[in-house]
């Protein structure tokens, strides 16, 4: 794709292919500290770390250091910053801005040695992990205490609670629950220089001091590592109603979701597919059970004590036919819930078996302008002559227009890119941000000023140098460079 | 020209001198009050104080003010009460923008009328500005069932402390385009700008609102009650032991909140009582409820002590052991504990302190009353943390200029 480049930070115009050996006592050193078998430099072996889920851009680190804990993650940033080298702390790579894109000058820090679940606290409904825990596990594990970890990335069962903190990240269940930040209470973090600070704590509520975790959570790895990441658990919902709404039209399904907002109900969940995403799912593995005839259908969830969930889902249904559904389907067991929400998460994947390259967009915008957006995005994709499938968090107005194409076919390449910034624009200039819970990384930087001016940009680039200094820490990320703008 | 004469110039509105003594916590007075009615007189004010070396005390209500003293310098008083109104409201969006000095009160009945609330209930709540609550970051025990008020904060506008104009944040409820500043500025208490105004996240008035009653002799019996409500399979919007308890004619209550629709909440309260082991009494709603946020809050030094929940009945103790018996509000999911004190009970918190960080807690301090530096008492951060702190109101007032009792 015609990216920005993303080779050295600092800088534009630098080869993503740069060839650059890492100075051997550099290697050595880390070497000393994490031992050699987790230190790559070999290049067939680091072209696994080269993108992250966004893999229209790629570029080779110098190399990638995996340590053990949160001692050998100090050593090695010291080690690496002494001699000036840029750190792109990783997760497991799922993210879908390119935040975790390495710098070609630069070294990644990866977590997924750091994978284990320190402890949990049933009593006090907390949990103390480590970064490379994978965002599942830790439900998994708290289950037989009747407890869940909420935040739940469609990635979730390969994605990192450590990557989640570093884009704060969401999922369909985000609507009722809040995304990552309201459960993360306290964090271990190592910033510039190797220095380890402890921000937070559930038992520290009362200490008047300023926010710094929930400054820390979604700062894409721009400010440090985080080592030890303490969570707030929730019970587990005693009943589950699951629905799904067809509707001829993607309008009238987001007339519904107005409808079921605006009603006071208040659902777990309410996710929105379009015909092009049901038609990619039902001919995939992943199949739902969706109707392929239907414009859009919507998977509406509520959960809570049983007693009350027939009553609230008979309202959403209520509301689902007002807006001119065709049908309102109910999952009446379980394996059907999870059919149907596999559909949903791995609608992704399944646009795999009809175009060769997807550009996955993310956006977010006033619920009440969802019916106008999505015409309007419509419209956009004829224009430009491009397939457009819409997959997303509609109770949250967090839009994923995905669009499909080549990108061996350079002209639909350029249109990509054309349609993609009017995308932007459009959802900005209805109220709306550039993106609602995939990051800004390296993808969206460049529509950063659409909706930040001068002063927020000069803001944030001064906060980025409270934890970090030098610049050090994941460079050429979330923040634009003056001739990258779009605006 | 006069410093008052210049501050004239820029502003025609402003007090000058200081016409009246309603911030008592300053043990100097004020040079001059201004009233600045939009942003761009605030950055004004803001600007020409950081030109002139002059301190600025942002004031909305002026009941949670820090009690501390300017340190030798002039300064002004910037209050927000003509920054009122509201600036979006989109009930269908769930999401309401109003000026900083508008009475949460008055944002509340706006929002009722489309069976909208704020769901926060931090003390005195129906008494302050937006602007005030959004600087003190309180939520009140139902963070429990709706989450701290910093995570329904969407958007801010801020003047810093040099004059800039920082818009935070946005009007969606999900929003990750940037670095998350916005989380930092609540509950800063001004030190890192002015707000003007804010847009927060509404939520639709639950259908049923059930406050169950359950009385008993001491904080230190119904604690163990309270914990098993902590563990139940449910989530109650809020739970709070209050002694004592004189609206519930009772030495000690322990209060569980229940939102939801009435067969949940009807079902809920018997899935309690089962895992409890008790039978609680229901108040009536709009009841006594009413009074439970303002417990344990008019003494002439308030603290504020946090502990794991589990840690609770230590944390009693020692409350117990260095203050006496004093009145208690207990937010028991939360961990934490607000007791109120008379004066003479001062000497004693610089122990309660320690008492409480050796339970890996930390406590709080503040004080109305003049002459009283009850904040200097609480715990402090950590080095590291002192110093990233340090730098970031240094990124948004270079110059010190805002809460000009800043050490």
């Amino acid at each position: 794709m015609t990216r920005p480049a993303a080779g050295s930070h600092g800088s534009t115009g630098v080869s993503s292919r740069m060839t650059r050996s890492l100075d051997p006592a550099v290697v050595r050193a880390l070497g000393s500290v994490v031992g050699l078998d987790h230190v790559i430099t070999e290049r067939d072996r680091l072209v696994v770390y080269e993108s992250d889920g966004l893999t229209a851009y790629r570029v080779s680190p110098q190399a990638v250091v995996l340590p053990g804990s949160t001692d050998e993650v100090a050593a090695v940033v010291k080690i690496l910053h002494g001699a000036g080298i840029p750190v792109v702390p990783r997760g497991a790579g799922t993210g879908l801005s390119g935040g975790a894109l390495p710098t070609a000058d630069g070294v990644v820090v990866g977590t997924a040695r750091m994978n284990r679940i320190l402890e949990i606290d049933p009593v006090n409904r907390l949990a103390r992990v480590q970064p490379g825990v994978i965002n599942a596990r830790l439900t998994e594990a708290t289950r037989p205490h009747g407890l869940y970890y909420a935040p739940d990335p469609s990635s979730q069962s390969t994605c990192t609670l450590g990557g989640n903190v570093a884009e704060n990240s969401g999922g369909p269940h985000c609507l009722k629950y809040g995304v990552t930040t309201r459960y993360v209470t306290g964090v271990k973090v190592v910033i510039a220089g190797g220095e380890v600070i402890e921000l937070g704590g559930a038992g520290r509520t009362a200490a008047a001091e300023l926010d710094l975790v929930g400054l820390f959570v979604g700062s894409e790895g721009c400010f440090g590592i985080a080592t030890e990441i303490e969570v707030r658990l929730l019970p587990l919902a005693e009943g589950v109603r699951t629905l799904l709404g067809i509707f001829e039209t993607m309008e009238a399904a987001g007339h519904a979701v107005t409808e079921i907002i605006a009603s006071g109900l208040v659902p777990a969940a309410v996710e929105i597919v379009d015909n092009a995403t049901i038609r990619a799912v039902e001919a995939s593995v992943y199949a739902g059970g969706y109707p392929v005839d239907a414009g859009a259908a919507l998977v509406i969830e509520f959960d809570g004590t049983e007693a009350g969930l027939d009553a609230e889902a008979d309202a959403a249904e209520r509301c689902c036919m007002a807006a001119g559904a065709r049908e309102v389907r109910r999952a009446t067991e379980a394996t059907q819930r999870a059919k149907l929400w596999n559909g949903r998460k791995k609608a992704f994947g399944a646009m795999g078996r009809i175009a060769p390259d997807l550009l996955v967009q993310d956006a977010t915008v006033p619920r009440t302008r969802l019916p106008e957006v999505l015409a309007r995005i419509s419209e956009i994709g004829e224009r430009y002559r491009l397939r457009v499938a819409n997959v997303f968090h509609a109770g949250d107005g967090n839009l994923h227009p995905n669009i499909l194409f080549d990108r061996n076919d350079p002209d639909e390449l350029d249109r990509v890119e054309r349609a993609s910034k009017e995308i932007m624009k459009l959802c900005v200039d209805v109220g709306g941000t550039i993106t609602g819970e995939h990051g800004v990384g390296v993808d969206k930087r460049g529509y950063m000023r659409l909706v930040h001016g001068p002063e927020e940009l000069a803001a944030m680039a001064a906060v980025k140098a409270v934890f970090d200094p030098r610049g050090l820490f994941n460079p050429g990320k979330v923040l634009p460079d003056a001739e990258e703008a779009h605006a | 020209m006069s410093l008052v004469a210049s501050l004239a110039a820029v502003l025609p509105g402003a007090e000058l001198p200081a016409a009246d003594d309603r911030w008592p916590w300053a043990a100097e007075p004020a040079m001059a009050v201004v009233h600045p009615s939009s942003t761009d007189e605030v950055a004004a004010t803001v600007r020409w104080a950081a030109a002139n070396g002059v301190g600025v005390a942002v004031v909305a209500s002026g009941r949670r003010f820090r009690g501390t003293r300017p340190k030798g310098r002039p300064f002004l008083i910037l209050a927000t009460d003509r920054l009122v109104g509201t600036e979006i409201y989109e009930p269908a969006d769930l999401t309401i923008t109003a000026k900083v000095g508008s009475r949460v009160s008055a944002v509340s009945a706006e929002l009722r009328a489309q069976r909208q609330w704020l769901p926060y209930d931090p003390p005195h709540l129906g008494d302050r500005t937006l602007g005030g609550l959004v600087a003190t970051g309180e939520s009140g025990p139902l963070w429990m069932g709706y989450g701290e008020l910093r995570n329904h904060v969407l958007g801010a506008t801020l003047v810093t402390g040099d004059g800039r104009v920082v818009r935070l944040g946005g009007r969606v409820v999900k929003n990750v385009a940037g670095f998350d500043m916005l989380k930092a500025v609540v509950g800063s208490r001004g030190t890192l700008g002015v707000l003007t105004s804010v847009c927060v996240r509404a939520f639709p008035i639950p259908l049923t609102d059930r406050l169950l009653v359950l009385r008993g002799e001491s904080a230190s019996v119904l604690l163990p009650i309270a914990r098993a409500v902590g563990t139940a399979p449910l989530m109650p919007v809020s739970c709070v032991v209050m002694t004592p308890a004189p609206v519930f004619s009772a030495a000690t209550a322990l209060l569980v909140r229940l939102h939801g629709a009435e067969p949940t909440v009807e079902a809920d309260q018997r899935t309690l009582e089962k895992h409890c082991g008790v039978s609680f009494e229901r108040a009536e709603a709009g009841g006594p409820n009413a009074s439970v946020p303002d417990h344990a809050t008019d003494g002439a030094v308030v603290i504020e002590a946090s502990v794991l929940p589990t840690r609770l009945p230590e944390a009693l103790v020692a409350i117990r052991d260095t203050v006496g018996d004093t009145p208690l509000a207990i937010d028991t999911y939360r961990g934490a504990l607000r007791a109120s004190l008379g004066a003479s009970a001062i000497g004693a918190v610089t122990r309660l302190t320690a008492r409480i960080e050796a339970l890996d807690g930390a406590l709080s301090a503040r004080s109305t009353v003049p002459g009283i530096d009850a904040e200097a008492l609480g715990s402090r951060p950590s080095r590291a943390v002192t110093e990233l702190t340090t730098r970031l109101e240094s990124a948004f007032d270079p110059q010190g200029v805002l809460w000009p009792s800043r050490p």
